[in-house]
């Protein structure tokens, strides 16, 4: 009972992670970043790089959103400045961008799963149930990672100006504001934060080029119910995490796969609003 | 546009092969005399193998095998006085690469035979190209069983050989009791895994849960969650290769699980590249680097020398590929002949002494082989914890001796 609980924690928070990145992106630049499952696959691959140099794979938790977010530094003026507002240009564009990191990903590194020394945490005993302590530490690590997002949105003047790009960018940029930038900067912010939960998932995981994908049809999906709001991404990672799990506990985890993207179809159908108020 | 190519090609193959068959009904062992020659020249053995797609990592040993194993055979003089030469072909690791590679292999350049490490789709596409003109064909990966062809061997282990002995051992080691059986969702992870359940069962154990997971999924919290609460005394693992099989590794050392657990998707070089994960998992094969003897020492000097620092590490799918080509060469040298029909009369008779043991492929075109039970350490190396000795692969083929 304990462990399901764990479980239903974990996978949320896990869920939250991979989505936070692309929840930004497209709420500052109405982009749907079809990359996003390449930038979480370059953020583990840092893990790799670390090894090499003999780096700690602690390290990994900073280089991997550098990698993904100066990948993504690069990406935006190349690709997507010149395509803001044509929505459907942009899923073509960065779907080609994200075929583009995967291979050169799998040239550089080779097709097969890559040794990696990760982060081992052992297992702790929760009110009798050994778990995993490394899926328990991700979930403080979400919890500092929201907090840290709503006060850079709601306290700082890049939030503000954000959230002004968000409402109405054609009205915010006659104010004056620098919407160019804006964008640029939520790129990258995405982007990084993508690279750091590709780092988060190295433990987890096989290190290979298509780390990224399982993730970004998920991720895509809960965007898609909450719009722009971080805390309806809470509560839909929340519902839809349980969800899963619950689901793979009393079927099995084939109909668990199924539960998130069945549940997301549901959900928008008898509410286009998915878990945004109004 | 793609898939109107793919059907002109699949149309070009069928008519060759209609061709050669009219030929061979015209002109009665022309095609055959042409190609595989019973006078001079080299022998040519085609190789089909994933060069691309899912076998593209282990390819390039199973080509070493077979260069290694070419190079032996001429430089002890040859067959029947001539020289063995291989002809490389990509599969695609799939039915319709293999298909392409065995036409342009049997009809175009008129191989001799072919001798391939190859996945089950690929063999189903390729056998009937190989059975309509009986070009011998030995298949040499480990496989689900009950491929049968007259013209068909195979010198790799059925489940029954790798899960039986492993099983057995589990319940004597550790008095696995109750079991839980994990695995990928597809042909191979429940075919394995039926197996286990019917040794179990027929041992007096009992199977408390089997769960699994979409080939591609990464997330085995929900299945970890079942052992937990089964409790069993033992678990065996049938997922896929590579991708699943690692994050399942990685999850399972982080649940802080205590039981035994046997690995049936695991080899010797994925233990090393998952590392500490895959510390004490057990896994059987009929091939390890370590297997202690003066044969295998041999083998892995002789790769070594002949490849230096590219040598790849041989493996349970490279070395029956080795064995294979030897089995093929002797079974020319005994026939007195490349004639596809004396060369298949001759097959299951020869026996082959390499790293691994004895190999004769004498039950029913299946081999009977030595199989090892592996344990990973920490640090991911492969020690032998136990020598199961030859192994029978039962009755696969009833229909051929």
């Amino acid at each position: 009972m304990v462990g399901l609980l764990l479980d239903c924690l974990t996978t949320s928070a896990l869920l939250f992670l991979v989505t936070v990145g692309l929840l930004i992106i497209f709420g500052m630049m109405r982009i749907i970043n079809f990359a996003h499952g390449a930038f979480i696959t370059v953020g583990a691959y840092s893990s790799v790089v670390a090894g090499q140099y003999g780096l700690s794979p602690w390290l990994t938790l900073i280089l991997g959103p550098l990698a993904a977010g100066a990948i993504g530094a690069i990406a935006e003026p190349l690709v997507l400045r010149r395509l803001y507002g044509r929505q459907l240009d942009t899923i073509l564009a960065t779907w080609g961008l994200a075929l583009i990191i995967t291979q050169l990903v799998t040239l550089k590194f080779g097709r097969g799963t890559q040794p990696v020394d990760s982060i081992d945490l052992g297992t702790v005993t929760v009110l009798g149930t050994p778990y995993s302590s490394y899926r328990l530490a991700v979930i403080p690590l979400v919890l500092v990672l929201s907090i840290a997002i709503l006060l850079i949105l709601r306290r700082t003047r890049y939030g503000l100006v954000g959230r002004a790009v968000i409402m109405d960018d054609d009205l915010a940029q006659t104010l004056g504001v620098n919407v160019k930038r804006v964008r640029f900067t939520s790129f990258v912010l995405g982007s990084a934060i993508a690279g750091l939960a590709g780092a988060v998932l190295v433990p987890m995981s096989s290190v290979d080029p298509n780390l990224g994908l399982p993730w970004l049809i998920n991720a895509f999906l809960i965007s898609l119910l909450v719009g722009v709001s971080t805390t309806a991404l809470a509560f839909a990672s929340l519902a839809l995490g349980s969800a899963q799990v619950l689901v793979g506990l009393s079927f099995n985890s084939v109909s668990a796969t199924l539960a998130i993207p069945v549940l997301a179809v549901v959900l928008l159908r008898l509410r286009a609003h998915g878990f945004v108020r109004g | 546009m793609r898939g109107n190519h793919r059907r002109i090609g699949r149309g070009v193959a069928g008519s060759l092969a209609m061709a050669l068959l009219l030929a061979g009904c015209g002109g009665g062992d022309s095609a055959t005399e042409a190609g595989a020659g019973a006078g001079s020249g080299d022998i040519v053995i085609g190789v089909p193998v994933g060069l691309s797609g899912a076998n593209s990592v282990v390819a390039p040993s199973v080509v070493q095998a077979s260069e290694l194993a070419v190079d032996e055979i001429n430089k002890a003089g040859g067959v029947l006085g001539r020289k063995i030469k291989l002809k490389v072909y990509d599969d695609r690791s799939g039915a319709e690469g293999a298909a392409q590679a065995f036409t342009t292999a049997i009809i175009k350049d008129k191989v001799a035979a072919i001798v391939a490490m190859e996945t089950s789709s690929a063999r189903n596409a390729g056998q009937p190209i190989a059975a309509k003109t009986n070009t011998p064909y030995i298949y040499t990966s480990p496989y689900e069983g009950a491929a049968c062809g007259a013209n068909l061997f195979l010198d790799g282990p059925v489940p029954v050989q790798m899960v039986e002995p492993s099983a057995q051992y589990f319940a004597e080691k550790f008095q696995a009791k109750t079991w839980f059986l994990i695995g990928s969702d597809y042909a191979y992870g429940r075919g394995q895994l039926a197996h286990v359940r019917s040794v179990v069962e027929a041992a007096g154990g009992k199977v408390v849960g089997e769960e699994y997971n979409p080939v591609d999924a990464s997330d085995w919290s929900s299945i970890l969650q079942k052992v937990r609460s089964a409790k069993p005394d033992a678990i065996a693992t049938a997922t896929a290769g590579g991708a699943p099989n690692v994050s399942f590794l990685k999850q399972w050392k982080q649940g802080g699980f205590e039981q035994p657990s046997l690995n049936l998707s695991l080899d010797e070089g994925t233990a090393e590249t998952i590392g500490a994960a895959a510390e004490g998992v057990y896994f059987p094969s009929q091939y390890f680097t370590g297997i202690e003897s003066e044969k295998n020492r041999a083998f892995l000097e002789a790769l070594k020398a002949k490849f230096g620092a590219e040598a790849k590490t041989p493996n349970f799918l490279s070395v029956p590929q080795y064995y294979g080509i030897h089995l093929y060469a002797l079974a020319v040298e005994k026939a007195g002949s490349t004639t596809s029909a004396a060369v298949i009369k001759a097959l299951p008779t020869v026996s082959f002494d390499g790293p691994a043991g004895p190999v004769s492929m004498n039950k029913q075109h299946h081999a009977g082989l030595n199989i090892w039970l592996g344990q990973a350490d920490a640090t991911g190396k492969t020690q032998i914890t136990e020598d199961f000795g030859a192994v029978d692969p039962g009755a696969q083929c009833p229909d051929l001796k």
